[in-house]
């Protein structure tokens, strides 16, 4: 029915200066505006522990954001990948709520949800970090599991705020 | 009516803090039109709300913070804005920039500009958020170092994502060069604004945005960007670039001393044997654990530090520099690495000026082996050179002016003034500002840009790497075949006065963009046509695709900035070197023997500037051809005009 999702964005932070040009590059993309808070990535940074990873959507198999949004307005686009239909999207922010990643956000102009779509298969924030942070890899096996390091950072961020939270 | 250019906010604040009102007003678009932004529209701003009576601590000063139509819209590098003011530390111009996160965020919160007047009655902050802008209780903040401040006022608005620029205890405690630190470990340094904020209560600003900006024509915008960022991939830059961003500017420390050019021992020479051990090597494999990059620069030149074990172990945290080396290091004769790191972080919390806190510092030490300071003097400190304890116990003591601390707060020349007698040959400033990492015995021009500078003595306004890194094609195509070869050469003063009148010119422009000077001053990737290329497609203001247009704004900011200096006593005479810098020959290290030509650079860099060569002020038709009449009829009823 839909074409395979063949490729996703892998992000190593290690290589990751926190430049934030992939946010500027993804607002002008999607917007037309230098707008990195209307960004479709996002790159969460705390300083004091020198801590810098850029947050974007996983393009899940299962993905949760499509489930919990009420009014169905998560849906494939002709590249088979997920994209918020704003004329359906009333910015009830369930799907933010149940992305566990991140990786769906509201537009702070248009109060709607936004996610990443892979540019149509031509991602602006690749071309725009030149740190090489940013990859474009198969949705292989090995593909996720390269996806899934930049993933182990980040619940490690989380893991250690909630241990804070606790304290 | 809306603003017309685009990739500016289009607003500017009023803000006047005696009466705790902030007023939002639209941009000038004279400002964008005639001095583009930052230093440019600051040195506007100053000179028609300062005079030569307005003392630099009085509610009649004020504090410029500004942007340019480059910050925050993907040029790279232009995660960058500036302060400017009328210096508490030199009496002259002051102004000083920084990179980060602020500036960005600060347009994207909707404002270009903000002028602080007046003085608040009590602590405050300034709060920008989308649009809006408030004077906020700053009390809890008061005597907070700069990290803990930026914490609690995140912690307080229950957003990360805040971005400040703050003064720590050093600015509140008004030591003559306290800086102001942008989000946590850049810092706006020289001349002491810092201390100018302290005086008015503001312990600083914290912004959020997301009103975002625009291009007047973003597809073209886009392409020219693209283009400039071409020639940023040039093979040409390939080795300087790769060691910026390898060891940022840490592997200067290698580069300048084997020129012999790192001022060593309060400067009395330029070559540092045991340079090795605070050089980019030994950074890199102990302390070095990550690289960083300022808003949407593709050169990254920053990094992380964390120091594992020792008497000084810290971080994460922002690495030291190359000034930041130099000062705690070389010319303290201090080789202990981490002390140096632990140093530069303190000034950062403390918010001091890494350069004139070592260089105070140096100075003191110096004295002490003159026998001109002694235990009565330190209060038992022992000065001797690389006493790494009594380093760290003087920083302290400079933040909270206490003791000896209170005679280095005020920095070299006002404290040689007062210990009196031969202490004056040891404070190497011009102007009043402690000189920078450079030494223009071992560089010619150097020289020129230390005692040109609007600032002191200092390169940012005005250094050429042209010569020092060699580039024979990018000297030519500036200034032609036949000077070349001159110009190449470090130690010739031939043609070195047109060389800093271009390069002077050149980082008004970049200052006023604002941008960073990495990919103009080094390596030399940007030149005038880069601005007429992008500045038109993005804000739409037809005049800059014009290349000469740039260059006339460009010689318009340099000559209102010399102008705001000749009304508070600047003449050729203060455009001068220290003794030691003039005077003294390089006694060791490759330089050995160097001294500048400065008489005669001086005299070349007049004639090109448009001013008298007798007494460095400007010729009535200069400013005339610049638009500068309301100047020209001002300095003429000073007499200050030829
Ligand atoms: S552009 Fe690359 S280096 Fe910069 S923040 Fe994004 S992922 Fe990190
Ligand atoms: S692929 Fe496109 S939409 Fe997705 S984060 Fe990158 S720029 Fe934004
Ligand atoms: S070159 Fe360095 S200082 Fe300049 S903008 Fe880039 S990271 Fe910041």
């Amino acid at each position: 029915m839909f074409k395979d999702l063949t490729k996703i964005l892998a992000i190593d932070v290690e290589k990751c200066t926190g430049c934030r040009n992939c946010e500027l590059a993804c607002s002008i993309h999607h917007t037309g505006t230098f707008n990195p808070r209307r960004a479709r990535i996002q790159v969460i940074k705390e300083e004091r522990k020198d801590l810098v990873v850029p947050i974007v959507c996983l393009q899940c198999e299962s993905p949760l954001c499509e489930k919990a949004c009420p009014n169905g307005a998560i849906q494939r686009n002709e590249f088979g990948t997920l994209y918020v239909n704003n004329e359906v999207c009333i910015g009830c922010q369930n799907c933010v709520a149940a992305c566990i990643y991140g990786g769906i956000e509201i537009d702070p102009y248009t109060r709607k949800a936004i996610k990443c779509d892979l540019c149509g298969g031509d991602p602006a924030c690749i071309k725009a970090c030149d740190y090489g942070a940013i990859t474009f890899v198969e949705s292989s096996p090995k593909g996720r599991l390269q996806r899934a390091k930049g993933v182990e950072v980040l619940s490690q961020i989380f893991e250690a705020s909630f241990a804070e939270a606790e304290e | 009516m809306t603003f017309p250019y685009k990739g500016y906010a289009g607003q500017y604040l009023d803000i006047d803090l005696s009466k705790g009102k902030v007023l939002k007003r639209k941009m000038e678009e004279e400002w964008a039109r005639l001095y583009l932004g930052g230093t440019g529209v600051a040195a506007k701003i100053l000179w028609d709300r300062t005079g030569p009576k307005t003392n630099p601590f009085s509610p009649q000063n004020i504090v410029v913070v500004g942007t340019g139509p480059l910050t925050g819209v993907m040029f790279s590098p232009s995660g960058r804005f500036m302060f400017a003011s009328k210096s508490p530390l030199t009496g002259v111009w002051a102004e000083s920039h920084a990179g980060g996160f602020f500036g960005p965020e600060m347009k994207y919160a909707g404002v270009d500009f903000i002028i602080f007047n007046g003085r608040s009655p009590k602590p405050v902050y300034l709060f920008l958020r989308d649009g809006k802008a408030e004077l906020l209780d700053a009390s809890a903040l008061w005597g907070r170092e700069t990290a803990e401040t930026t914490d609690m006022i995140r912690e307080q608005h229950k957003n990360p994502e805040i971005e400040t620029a703050v003064i720590g205890p050093a600015g509140e405690n008004q030591v003559l060069y306290s800086c102001i630190i942008v989000d946590y470990y850049r810092a706006a340094g020289r001349t002491g604004i810092g201390a100018v904020l302290g005086s008015k209560n503001v312990k600083g600003i914290a912004a959020s945005g997301s009103l975002g900006l625009e291009a007047y024509d973003m597809e073209k915008y886009l392409a020219a960007n693209e283009g400039e960022m071409e020639k940023l991939n040039d093979p040409l830059w390939k080795e300087s670039l790769s060691s910026l961003r390898r060891y940022g500017t840490t592997d200067l420390v290698a580069i300048i001393n084997e020129i012999g050019r790192l001022p060593t021992k309060n400067h009395w020479t330029g070559f540092y044997e045991d340079a090795d051990d605070i050089g980019p090597e030994a950074i890199a494999t102990k302390f070095r654990i990550a690289q960083e990059a300022c808003h949407g620069c593709a050169i990254g030149c920053k990094y992380i530090y964390k120091i594992m074990d020792g008497p000084f172990v810290g971080g994460p945290a922002g690495g030291p520099e190359y000034e930041t080396l130099m000062a705690f290091g070389s010319n303290c004769m201090n080789n202990d690495l981490a002390s140096i790191i632990h140093l530069g972080t303190k000034c950062d919390l403390l918010g001091l000026d890494t350069i004139s806190c070592g260089k105070s510092i140096s100075f003191a030490m110096d004295l002490w082996e003159q026998g001109i300071l002694t235990e009565k003097d330190t209060g038992g400190l022992d000065l001797s050179w690389g006493n790494v304890d009594s380093m760290v116990q003087l920083v302290e003591m400079i933040a909270k002016r206490e003791g000896l601390g209170r005679l280095l707060s005020k920095g070299v020349r006002k404290a040689a003034e007062k210990i009196g007698g031969d202490a004056w040959k040891y404070a190497v400033h011009v102007k009043g500002l402690e000189a920078s990492g450079q030494d223009p015995r071992a560089h010619q021009s150097v020289g020129l840009t230390y005692a040109t500078n609007v600032r002191g003595a200092d390169h940012l306004r005005s250094l050429s790497s042209l010569e020092e890194l060699g580039y024979p094609e990018i000297v030519t195509q500036r200034f032609g075949e036949e000077k070349t070869e001159a110009i190449l050469d470090i130690m010739s003063p031939r043609h070195k006065g047109e060389l800093v009148w271009d390069m002077e010119d050149l980082y008004a422009i970049v200052d006023s963009a604002v941008i960073c000077k990495y990919g103009t001053m080094w390596p030399p990737v940007f030149y005038f046509d880069t601005f007429s290329n992008v500045i038109t497609p993005l804000t739409g203001m037809k005049e800059w695709s014009d290349p000469k247009y740039v260059r006339r704004t460009a010689e318009r900011i340099s000559h209102l900035r010399r102008a705001f200096n000749h009304r508070l006593g600047i003449t050729r005479k203060e455009e001068t070197l220290p003794k030691r810098l003039l005077q003294d020959p390089m006694p060791t290290g490759p330089s050995k023997g160097g001294l500048p030509d400065l008489a005669e650079m001086l005299d070349e860099y007049y004639d090109f500037r448009g001013c008298d060569r007798e007494t460095g002020y400007p010729r009535k038709e200069k400013l005339l051809e610049l638009g500068l009449d309301y100047v020209a009829k001002d300095l003429e009823q000073r007499k200050m005009l030829r």
